[in-house]
């Protein structure tokens, strides 16, 4: 029942709009969505971060899991039905990983910085952090890849591109007859 | 050479809009038709099309509200940024292949023209263009108003015009917009597109280099300080905590593929094969250029809470206290270009696709017949349409900032809600009905409509938009799933198949 990947999409959305409903419902704190900084204007703090995760962090953790899920589904989606072969659905599965172990080296970086009040550096920023900033931008560039790489082999191939033109030329055809008619 | 920086920044800026005026009158000469004024005649290079359409990402408020969002709420922001990889993928493997067949095969001249195509429907073809003419107002107002702060906090600056009023850089900076917009369409947009991507990655790359030597343990020093200060702003969440940033990760990353004035241009090139080099050039530009809103950022805030510099007035003065106290005047000059560069790309893709949802999208939905002399119209539109958004931009700065506010609501947000699902999903997917897309449109301006209306402030940081796209997401499918699975055109189901 779930194979056509629109049904994946639509069951991943519907688990998201639960969570969400969920997370909307979840105990709330004065910081949940950061306070007025005590000393500058203009400025916002988190302060507490274990405090404000507390009722949310595992509906949230979820919330991503899901959303990294529902790009590469959509990615699949992008790819014409015909040309959804075990080695791009491996392609795709392995770009999902990648994206998992992105965020949680993020989550569970920025966890061990809540329990112990000490991070490393990586490229200027804070551990957790530089997973957030490199990592994240990183985690999609295998789907860019498998698009530009893979252009003409899952894409647009030399048969996509022929039977295009066909099309195009037979209703060019037929509307310069409909046109000729009138 | 400091004691020329005004007139040096004055100068670059200056050099920067004769460019526009000049590509103006050059384009005008290859401007014939409609399809040349709307989608370029389809003939686009992929180095055009890969500037143009980064360039049309990141608006002014990448230059200047992105680094006033890191100082403000730290590491938040971030994730505007960092999912433009997710975004550009998905854009492209959702939309860029079958919007540039339909435009191809049935000769549509805008997004909405492709959806009545796809939908075979002229009710979804009026829902999108109405979606389109309402964001493009919002946003065209606070981008014109931007540009006109912007341009009067330069001019002020010097001695001949130190009593310049904000009316007259509106006018200034309008009239150089319009001029080009409408003597050379979208081929003058997507030209000055080129130059402005260029100028805007220069910019940001420059502006790196400049941000991390401003303490001497360069980016790490910086990132030290704000996490001594408040742990949470510097990790991953920021300050606005992990469903504001999971939310933008949602609304930023897969709503890149719903932007009507991006993927607009996917239909304007040459060649369907270039899309694979057009989105590595993309992303790659966007990055050097969003450089700037991360470094910026960072920085402004390590320097007012180490002492460095006294705090802000207000978080948007970022980028410019930044130039003022830390770049060379030359790099001032560069950015300031960049600047204008920023939000003049955003604008004249917005009004040129609202310029097509007004004359050509909606007369078709509504008589079933585009006006005649389409491009005599839209040139007239074109200038109209910056008029108003002008007046609205003023009246929201001297009256009451509620109307734009309420038209700005249609922003990026309303555009990935509302055009997402019917676009990215429903140029996939055979199973989307006319009454998905119908449905999926309603839901998500109602939501964007009522939450800003009334001032909701949902729970733990989550935002309308978030729960506009989640829900209109789930009613498009749904809604399809339920009703009869549409006949197709011959012709777009062969399309779908591809």
């Amino acid at each position: 029942m779930l194979r056509p990947v629109i049904n994946w999409i639509f069951v991943i959305s519907l688990t998201m709009g639960l969570l969400m409903i969920a997370i909307m419902a979840a105990d709330t704190v004065p910081n949940s969505g950061g306070l007025a900084h005590p000393e500058h204007a203009g400025m916002q703090v988190g302060d507490d971060g274990a405090e404000r995760l507390d009722s949310i962090g595992v509906f949230a953790f979820l919330f991503q899991s899901l959303l990294l899920s529902l790009v590469v589904c959509l990615s699949i989606l992008g790819v014409s039905e015909r040309r959804r072969s075990p080695q791009l659905l491996a392609l795709m599965g392995a770009s999902l990983i990648f994206m998992l172990f992105v965020w949680w080296q993020m989550y569970s970086g920025h966890q061990a910085y809540l329990a112990t009040g000490e991070t490393g550096y990586f490229m200027g920023f804070p551990t957790a952090t530089a997973w957030q900033v490199y990592g994240t931008w990183l985690g999609a560039i295998p789907l860019i890849l498998i698009y530009s790489i893979g252009f003409r082999k899952y894409i647009y191939t030399k048969e996509d591109e022929a039977a295009f033109n066909k099309l195009l030329m037979e209703t060019r055809a037929k509307n310069a007859a409909a046109k000729e008619s009138r | 050479m400091e004691a020329f920086r005004q007139e040096i920044i004055v100068g670059a800026v200056v050099a920067y809009m004769a460019f526009c005026v000049l590509t103006g009158l050059w384009a005008m000469k290859r401007t014939q038709s409609s399809s040349d004024f709307f989608i370029a005649g389809r003939g686009l290079g992929p180095i055009v099309v890969a500037l143009a359409l980064f360039s049309s990402t990141l608006s002014g408020f990448g230059f200047v509200g992105g680094p006033g969002l890191v100082y403000s709420i730290g590491v938040s922001s971030f994730w505007m940024v960092v999912i433009s990889s997710t975004g550009y993928a998905i854009g492209f493997f959702l939309v860029a292949k079958r919007i540039r067949m339909i435009a191809e095969l049935r000769d549509c001249l805008s997004l909405p023209d492709v959806v009545a195509a796809r939908y075979n429907s002229e009710a979804v073809r009026f829902l999108i263009a109405i979606t389109i003419v309402l964001g493009v107002m919002g946003y065209l107002a606070t981008q014109i108003l931007a540009m006109a702060v912007v341009m009067q906090a330069i001019l002020s600056g010097t001695t001949m015009f130190s009593d310049i009023g904000l009316v007259t850089c509106v006018f200034i900076s309008s009239t150089v917009l319009i001029f080009y917009c409408v003597t050379g369409g979208i081929i003058a947009s997507v030209y000055t597109d080129v130059v402005q991507g260029a100028i805007m990655m220069i910019a940001g790359t420059l502006i790196l280099f400049t941000a991390t030597s401003v303490f001497d343990g360069g980016m790490q020093e910086a990132t030290s300080i704000i996490l001594a200060d408040d742990g949470e702003t510097m990790m991953p969440f920021g300050a606005a905590g992990i469903m504001a940033s999971l939310g933008w990760f949602f609304v930023f990353g897969l709503g890149l593929a719903g932007q009507p004035h991006l993927i607009t241009k996917m239909m304007m090139n040459r060649s369907m094969t270039d899309n694979r080099k057009i989105l590595p050039m993309s992303l790659l530009g966007y990055v050097m250029a969003a450089l700037l809103w991360i470094s910026i950022g960072v920085v402004m805030r390590a320097a007012v809470i180490d002492g460095v510099i006294p705090p802000l007035d207000q978080p948007d003065d970022a980028a410019s206290v930044f130039l003022s106290v830390f770049a060379n005047p030359l790099l001032a000059g560069i950015v300031f270009a960049g600047l204008f560069a920023a939000i003049m790309s955003t604008s004249d893709a917005f009004l040129n696709i609202g310029t097509a949802a007004i004359i050509h999208d909606i007369p078709k939905a509504v008589r079933g017949h585009s006006l005649n002399n389409e491009l005599f119209w839209a040139r007239v539109v074109t200038v109209i349409l910056a008029l108003v958004a002008a007046s609205f931009a003023l009246y929201s700065h001297f009256q009451d900032a509620t109307l734009v506010a309420l038209l700005g609501a249609f922003g990026w947000g309303t555009f990935a809600a509302s055009i997402f699902p019917v676009v990215a999903v429903g140029l996939n997917w055979q199973g989307a009905t006319v009454a998905g897309a119908v449905t999926a449109i309603s839901a998500a301006l109602i939501i964007n409509f009522v939450v800003q209306l009334a001032g909701i402030a949902l729970p733990h940081g989550i935002s309308g938009p978030l729960v506009a796209f989640v829900t209109s997401m789930i009613l498009f499918i749904g809604v399809s799933l339920l009703t009869r699975k549409p006949d197709l055109p011959a012709d777009i189901d062969q399309v779908l198949n591809l």
